[in-house]
């Protein structure tokens, strides 16, 4: 889970280490699952999302289709 | 509050005030328990994928979003360094301490350096892109990897 500066890095770098491009996250799209993740997590009550739960977070951020169904068998 | 919770909590106060992963006699000292108890509620929250441990089953490796090790995910919030595990967890840090912060990575490409202000709402405009090369399914079949 990296950094670029933009699409075209993203791509040389794919290009160069033989992966395949994933979708790109914006950061106010990142900024809203850290925050999703994290922001209860120094609290006595907190927990992961479950599968279901993450699923409707990443939808909502228009993050759909096999790559982001944590329970997807399309990946081995 | 379960033992496992007050681990949990142990754990994570003690990255949110330092930085630095706390050793295993720290936390079992803060909960009033034995070392050995605690070891044992370290595998349990493995388990529910809060903590990360190092191969001597003692040693945290991660408490997401906080990295046990150093890593080029660099964040300062109040004057203090932590490390974050990944993109995704150096803006989980201040998310987590709900305060603001500055995080400093890198084009992981062309290594130009990225150093963004976050703020409580967020980072500022920014054109800077996230990628996740493992699929969502396969983030914890190596979670230092991935």
């Amino acid at each position: 889970m990296l950094f670029f500066r933009s699409e075209e890095r993203v791509r040389e770098w794919c290009a160069a280490h033989d992966y395949p491009v994933r979708p790109l996250v914006t950061m106010d799209q990142l900024w809203t699952l850290a925050t999703t993740w994290y922001s209860t997590r120094l609290q006595e009550d907190s927990r992961r999302p479950q599968p279901d739960e993450m699923r409707s977070i990443f939808a909502g951020l228009g993050l759909g289709g096999d790559f982001w169904h944590p329970q997807s068998n399309s990946f081995g | 509050m379960s033992f496992d919770t007050q681990t949990k909590l142990a754990i994570y106060r003690h990255f949110a005030e330092t930085g630095q992963r706390p050793s295993l006699e720290v936390v079992a000292e803060n909960v009033g328990s034995a070392v050995s108890s605690v070891r044992e509620a370290y595998l349990r929250l493995r388990a529910q994928r809060v903590l990360v441990l190092e191969r001597d089953g003692a040693s945290i490796r991660m408490a997401p979003p906080f990295s046990g090790v150093p890593t080029q995910h660099v964040v300062i919030v109040d004057g203090t360094k932590y490390f974050a595990n990944c993109a995704w967890d150096s803006f989980g840090i201040p998310a987590a301490l709900q305060r603001r912060g500055q995080v400093h990575s890198r084009c992981e490409q062309s290594g130009e350096p990225l150093n963004l202000e976050i703020g409580l709402d967020g980072p500022p405009p920014s054109s800077w892109l996230f990628h996740c090369l493992v699929p969502a399914a396969r983030w914890w079949d190596d979670i230092v990897f991935t």
